[in-house]
């Protein structure tokens, strides 16, 4: 059985479905990347795994467990993590005390007491160049700093599964290439799987991602390998429009 | 870290409750001022568990302290012939202790479901509607109140009663005090403390990381309402000897304590002390010297300190004492 397996998962917001009967799987330690344009449903479904919503309808599965019904932190406990799109730091608390908030209450919480926890978040400090910023409050960093800070944070809860929320909007090219290193890096010491969202910046997806899953008006449209996917008439639709669609334009 | 280096920032608070003390037993005069300022950094401090921390107003606060001055008023009225003597006093603390944890889990199993203003509001309501639910339903005598000075008498004689209510009520007043500080240090050092900054910035947040907020912020409620319980039973009940409704449902006491807690700083350890200190002290100092006029001449001051410090007077002088020497003793 697959790592993460979503049945047929939907979820609306009044008369809208924003999610609708999405049917995915994930592998240990595999790299997925969703990408779609804007409001195709990429964030209600990260939502939906990590449990700030329950669905309407459908089954989540992870590991085995059905977590349809469980709430957030439980989901994190057993090794759900998540970064957001725009970076969501505990801001009063320092960069250490942010990160070792991560090791407290994540998957091994119940064993790890505030010191431990602090000094795993050293690691982590070290792990993402914060070393600097360490003792700073984390509501003073610069975008990309609090960005590093929530990746950290979300490592420090030593998840199996991370979800990473638009992990490069916003950032310039020079960024964006230490960032990919940065999540293969991840990847390989910490063998995790990540579920990467990427809205626009498909040369990270293409040098990260090993299947691409597109998303389009709340549905799955392509679940496929990266080059495949990408090429796929109807993703270069659902970006770019009809080429005769362009054509009259 | 070691726990002696951890538990340092209490050094400042129990020296500083020392200090109060032994003026107040030793300057002729000053020992019902000094009650009184200690009462308030009492409040500031049972208040700050819950609100400083979690970020939560709870705008029925007093109803705790309210029902704890039932537990201890109940407890000495209709026991005092039972020839417990000074075994009334526990029993009386742990009845307002027992009143206000079932109130608190009584509010907040419904009110802790809102979040920020929403709770604030849901709140409003629960210190009026208990006392009208005590006038209305003649609960412990409705409105007529306790009167339990004979009771006092009864138990503990003429010359004990009256220790008790101008003295040692006063003294438990302080142990209030010293504990309310020595929990907020547990909390501050321990997983509940970084629980509750995690909620209070962002609750969401704190729940994608593994939090169960739900059982942080009762933990949290749950102290602060025995806290204020255990003060409403030592400096209302004990030292009044009778208890009204009226008095002790005052929405007032809930507004002096969110001012303090302000005027401080939210959620540190030495913010509602030395905002209880500078509320009292001026509150007793403008009375005197320019009666009828305080409050008038109190709000500017209030307001001044709130826009110049808005992390509070000790959120201030953390920031500036940030990589000294101080920095250890000061949270």
């Amino acid at each position: 059985m697959s790592f993460l397996v979503l049945e047929n998962v939907t979820k609306r917001f009044g008369g809208l479905v924003a999610v609708d009967a999405v049917n995915m799987r994930v592998e240990h330690g595999e790299m997925l990347a969703i990408v779609g344009p804007n409001g195709a449903g990429k964030t209600t479904l990260f939502n939906l795994i990590n449990g700030v919503f329950l669905a309407d309808e459908g089954r989540i599965l992870f590991d085995g467990v059905d977590i349809t019904r469980y709430p957030a932190y439980k989901r994190a406990h057993l090794g759900i993590g998540r970064t957001f799109q725009i970076p969501r730091p505990f801001a009063s608390a320092t960069v250490r005390e942010n990160i070792a908030i991560g090791g407290m209450f994540g998957a091994d919480g119940n064993e790890i007491d505030v010191d431990h926890a602090m000094g795993m978040a050293d690691h982590y400090i070290d792990l993402l160049g914060l070393t600097p910023h360490r003792d700073k409050p984390a509501g003073r960093l610069t975008p990309v700093e609090k960005k590093m800070v929530e990746i950290a944070r979300a490592l420090a809860m030593k998840p199996r599964l991370l979800l990473m929320d638009e992990a490069m909007a916003g950032m310039n090219p020079k960024d964006i290439d230490g960032m990919v290193d940065l999540i293969k890096q991840i990847r390989e010491t910490e063998g995790i799987a990540i579920i990467a969202m990427v809205e626009h910046i498909m040369r990270a997806v293409v040098s990260l991602a090993e299947r691409v899953l597109v998303m389009h008006q709340g549905a799955k449209l392509v679940d496929e390998p990266t080059h495949r996917a990408l090429t796929d008439p109807k993703v270069v639709e659902v970006y770019l429009g009809e080429a005769g669609e362009a054509r009259h334009a | 870290m070691g726990a002696a280096r951890k538990y340092a920032p209490l050094l400042p608070v129990l020296g500083l409750y020392a200090a109060l003390f032994a003026i107040g037993l030793l300057v002729p005069g000053k020992w019902q001022l000094i009650a009184q300022l200690v009462f308030y950094c009492a409040l500031g401090q049972a208040f700050n568990l819950f609100m400083g921390m979690t970020g939560y107003v709870d705008f029925g606060y007093v109803a705790f302290m309210g029902v704890g001055a039932y537990g201890m008023a109940v407890t000495v009225s209709s026991l005092s012939d039972k020839g417990l003597g000074l075994w009334l006093i526990p029993l009386g603390l742990v009845h307002a202790a027992i009143f206000s944890i079932l109130l608190s889990l009584a509010v907040g199993a419904v009110a802790l479901r809102l979040r920020g203003a929403y709770f604030a509001i849901a709140t409003i309501g629960v210190n009026e509607g208990f006392r009208f639910l005590i006038e209305g339903a003649r609960l412990w005598n409705g409105s007529a109140g306790i009167i339990f000075s004979r009771n006092m008498k009864e138990a503990f004689g003429r010359e004990g009663a009256i220790e008790i209510s101008t003295f040692w009520a006063d003294v438990l007043v302080f142990a209030v005090a010293v504990l309310a500080a020595v929990m907020t240090m547990v909390y501050l050092c321990s997983k509940v403390g970084y629980a509750l900054t995690a909620l209070r910035e962002d609750e969401d947040a704190a729940k994608v990381m593994g939090i169960n907020v739900t059982r942080y912020k009762i933990v949290a409620f749950i102290t602060s309402a025995v806290l204020a319980g255990l003060l409403g039973a030592c400096a209302w009940a004990l030292k009044l000897t009778y208890v009204y409704p009226a008095d002790v449902f005052e929405i007032h006491y809930t507004v002096e304590a969110i001012i303090i807690v302000l005027l401080g700083g939210a959620g540190t350890l030495l913010g509602p002390i030395v905002g209880g200190l500078i509320y009292a002290a001026s509150k007793y100092y403008l009375a005197v010297t320019v009666p009828g006029l305080q409050l008038l001449i109190f709000a500017p001051i209030i307001l001044t300190i709130i826009v110049l410090f808005p992390e509070g007077t000790v959120g201030m002088v953390k920031r500036r004492c940030r990589s000294t020497v101080l920095e250890r003793f000061i949270h």
